[in-house]
């Protein structure tokens, strides 16, 4: 198989990931308790009459199977909705949001990518020194620290006590790196143990005995050979890692106040907003699988085995 | 082994470092600052953080507190509610109450205008409040406030008559909340159900912008001249501008004062009020909100909760001054009373009356036959002798944690709590009534409200929404009632301290705390004023250099 068919095939799949994202979160919202008319006005003032028309009004007295076929009707001509709080446009409110996100999951993957590498690198070749250990520690700890706690002690030092970089908002650069580097350190802590990992299992192989044999120096062997192979099963994680980030900044946004999808799904998942979930699970959903792809093919460009095998 | 070179291995060092250092530091030392009191001036933005967004900024239709805050500066009311609980004009000068109280004729202000240059006059208030109980407008809590609303007569350009369709003696107090403000008509009109989103008033500040999630911007009126009798400021206010940022994480937005990105924040956590008395740089300002205090109720629907004696053990078992030291460490006052202190009326007898006393509280569930068994929980008739405690998520100032300390308080009295904690109180306090227990509080102005939360509740009412406790007490009802048409203030004062003594007396709630709004600010800020309950007004706010 070429790699176009290949890609065509993996996106055909992804299709039907993405159908199946959107039934399931219809059927979940669904079956949640909790009656969105309610949380749109205050009940205590609103006569049964006045809540049965709104229902009336945003088809939701319909049979489940109705409302079902009608929103995916809608999708399929691109309308995904009025908000059922604010009645704001559905789509217009996510692509404004997106990008805030995309860059956020971007540099944070960055930071991740930059930092675990690094001490998984360093990790490995100086295996068991002080070096390896602190760095199994910052990685022990990026793994474990909740990202709204990392969130807030780098707020604490960052910006209380050292006044550095300001604490919330999006309007400039200087704002995304407090928020990327508690995301990145989730990311960070996976890579640098696989790279560890993966470093330590590709050094004991024959061919970097052969190659240090020919005489390579040692950073070649390390950096062009070694680190390569090594990385192969470090990508998967990465590309692994943006899905988590992108969901982490349901978190993050709120800890630094930012602007993005992840405040939006949240603050649309307290009120039942079901139109605003859709539409961001929807989004997610494409991004989530068009990553998957890129890093699937990417084995194949990295891996000559891979490309051959196919 | 060949060397790495020397800056990977300082680069990767200090990292690391600066992660440990992360893990480590918890923040408390502050850097000494200049002294920043110096002269005051006009001009200059403030900065000033919000804990969560408001829902609209068009304020017949909003639901939220929070959104009081960003439109008290858009929009004027009719009238102004005093610190002493006496009504004081604003847009309107002067005016009379019939006979039979059922209508009121208002004298309003001529030379005042609305942001967009629409005139503001007796058509423009009409317009306001039959918006209101328009069902097509979809009021919330202005509805409730504006009944017994029936309609308004235009007697002249400047002269309104408004009809109730019985006498409310709240009336007027409810006139001057913000949530009754006068929003242009031109503006409602031609907006719709999107007003919200570029809201106009006649207020000290025009509405600039709202980003979702970010900010709400808003800059001087600089026509403004009709300023309520509660701010010094007559005039137009000294700021150019207000940027009210949304910031829902507490240590953040804290956190954004004392680095200074905002100049003042909302809603400060207890143990920040304790460490922000210390910051030179920083003031803190506190009042406490008029209304309900935080409140437990019992859910008197359900067995034995309805039995006065059950619920007299329950008040005489809880300490509820430990509570409210342990967990807001001297910074919230203990509630007493259904109302919070400075309501009209409010019955200060009530203070230091209850007093826990766990013998007594035995004592009486020995009488009724409620029996210890092995695990120390009493029971009757086979059924033990349990509380279903719901409270809300996320864990608004520590509410949860007051459900736990009362979980460890009944234990000694042989009473099981369960405590549940849901985000869908809607349902399972408002629909299905599924509790024994639950606490709220509301913001409000006049003793009235008790009406609608211990009043009898009818069936109707009931279907759309359960009221709290659920009870039913002819002689509360009775007070209730009179207290809403009775107009002089005294004879007010007398019945709502009678009907405050029942509900304390047969314990249908415990009182827990006042809730109390909290601001840190700059110390360059200066002038930030609180109206009657306890929302802040900005009129003479300046910023020092």
């Amino acid at each position: 198989m070429t790699l176009i068919s290949k890609a065509l095939v993996r996106i055909a799949n992804s299709f039907v990931s993405v159908l199946g994202s959107l039934i399931l979160v219809f059927c979940i919202i669904y079956l949640l308790p909790g009656d969105p008319v309610l949380s749109m006005i205050d009940p205590s003032v609103a006569t049964p009459e006045m809540i049965e028309n709104l229902r009336r009004e945003l088809g939701l007295d319909q049979p489940f199977y109705v409302q079902f076929v009608e929103y995916f009707t809608a999708i399929l001509h691109g309308d995904f909705g009025q908000s059922l709080i604010n009645s704001d446009p559905v789509l217009p409110k996510i692509l404004m949001h997106f990008s805030a996100t995309l860059i956020l999951t971007l540099t944070s993957t960055i930071f991740s990518i930059v930092i675990g590498v690094t001490l998984g690198v360093l990790s490995a070749i100086y295996r068991n020194k002080w070096i390896d250990i602190l760095a199994r520690l910052v990685g022990l700890f990026g793994i474990s620290m909740p990202t709204f706690w990392s969130g807030i002690l780098l707020i604490l030092i960052f910006s209380v006590n050292l006044n550095w970089l300001p604490a919330m908002g999006s309007d400039d650069w200087k704002t995304l790196i407090l928020p990327s580097l508690a995301l990145g350190f989730v990311g960070a802590g996976l890579i640098i143990r696989m790279v560890r990992t993966s470093m330590l299992e590709v050094v004991n192989e024959q061919f970097i005995v052969t190659l240090r044999a020919k005489g390579l120096s040692e950073r070649v062997v390390m950096y062009r050979h070694a680190l390569r192979n090594a990385l192969i099963p470090a990508i998967t994680i990465i590309g692994m890692n943006i899905g988590e980030m992108m969901a982490g900044t349901v978190v993050i946004e709120t800890v630094f106040s930012r602007q993005g999808i992840g405040r939006i799904i949240a603050d649309a998942i307290m009120a039942k907003d079901l139109p605003v979930i859709q539409g961001v699970i929807f989004f997610s959903a494409i991004v989530y699988v068009i990553i998957n792809l890129l890093v699937d093919l990417s084995y194949s460009v990295i891996d000559p085995r891979v490309r051959r095998s196919h | 082994m060949k060397k790495w070179p020397n800056w990977t291995k300082t680069l990767t060092v200090a990292t690391a470092f600066l992660l440990l250092l992360a893990g480590c530091s918890n923040g408390a030392s502050t850097s000494n600052s200049e002294d920043t009191s110096g002269k005051e001036s006009t001009g200059g933005e403030l900065t000033y953080a919000l804990a969560t967004s408001p829902d609209t900024l068009d304020p017949h239709r909003s639901g939220l507190a929070v959104s009081v805050r960003a439109f008290r500066t858009i929009f004027d009311s009719l009238v102004v509610q005093t610190a002493d609980n006496t009504i004081q004009p604003w847009l309107a000068t002067e005016w009379t109450v019939s006979e039979d109280g059922k209508s009121y004729t208002f004298k309003l202000r001529e030379d005042v205008t609305f942001h967009d240059g629409t005139p503001f006059n007796a058509e423009a208030v009409k317009y306001n409040y039959d918006r209101i109980i328009d069902p097509e407008t979809k009021a919330a809590n202005a509805l409730a406030l504006i009944r017994p609303y029936k309609s308004s007569e235009v007697i002249d350009e400047y002269t309104i008559k408004i009809n109730l369709e019985t006498p409310s003696a709240a009336f007027l107090s409810n006139l001057s909340q913000a949530l009754l403000g006068i929003v242009s008509p031109t503006a409602a009109k031609k907006d719709g159900d999107q007003f919200g989103k570029h809201p106009v008033g006649t207020g000290p500040y025009k509405f600039v912008s709202w980003i979702e999630n970010a900010d709400i911007q808003v800059e001087k009126n600089n026509d403004y001249k009709w300023a309520p009798s509660i701010v010094e400021n007559d005039g137009a206010p000294y700021l150019d501008k207000i940027t009210f940022k949304i910031i829902p994480e507490e240590a953040t937005r804290i956190g954004s004062v004392q680095s200074g990105q905002v100049l003042a924040a909302e809603t400060v956590p207890p143990q920040n009020i304790v460490s922000l008395k210390d910051d030179p740089k920083t003031q803190l300002l506190q009042v406490n909100t008029l209304g309900l205090p935080y409140t437990l109720f019992f859910n008197q629907r359900n067995k034995p909760w309805n039995d006065v004696n059950v619920r007299k053990a329950v008040q005489l078992a809880i300490d509820v001054d430990a509570i409210v030291k342990t967990l807001y460490m001297g910074t919230y006052e203990r509630a007493w009373s259904p109302l919070s202190p400075g309501m009209l009326g409010y019955d200060e007898s009530l203070e230091n009356s209850v007093k826990p006393d766990l013998d007594e509280a035995n004592k009486r569930l020995d009488e009724l036959g409620y029996k210890k068994g092995s695990d120390g929980i009493r029971e009757k008739d086979g059924k033990k002798l349990t509380l279903n405690y719901v409270d809300g998520s996320p864990n608004r100032e520590k509410r949860n944690d007051i459900a736990v300390i009362i979980q460890q308080q009944l234990k000694e009295i042989g009473i099981a709590v369960d405590i549940n904690i849901t985000k869908d109180t809607a349902t399972v306090i408002y629909q299905n009534a599924d509790y024994d227990l639950y606490g709220n509080s509301q913001v409000n102005s006049d003793p009235n409200s008790l009406l609608d939360i211990y009043h009898t509740s009818d069936p109707e009412k009931e279907a759309a929404r359960r009221m709290l406790g659920g009870g039913s007490d002819p002689e509360l009802d009775k007070l209730l009632e009179q207290g809403t048409i009775e107009h002089e203030p005294a004879k007010r004062e007398e019945i709502y301290k009678k009907a405050q003594q029942i509900i304390i007396e047969k314990a249908v709630i415990i009182p827990i705390y006042v809730f109390p709004y909290t601001v840190a600010a700059s110390k360059k800020v200066n002038g930030i004023t609180f109206d009657s309950l306890g929302y802040p007004l900005f009129n003479d706010v300046r910023i020092g250099q």
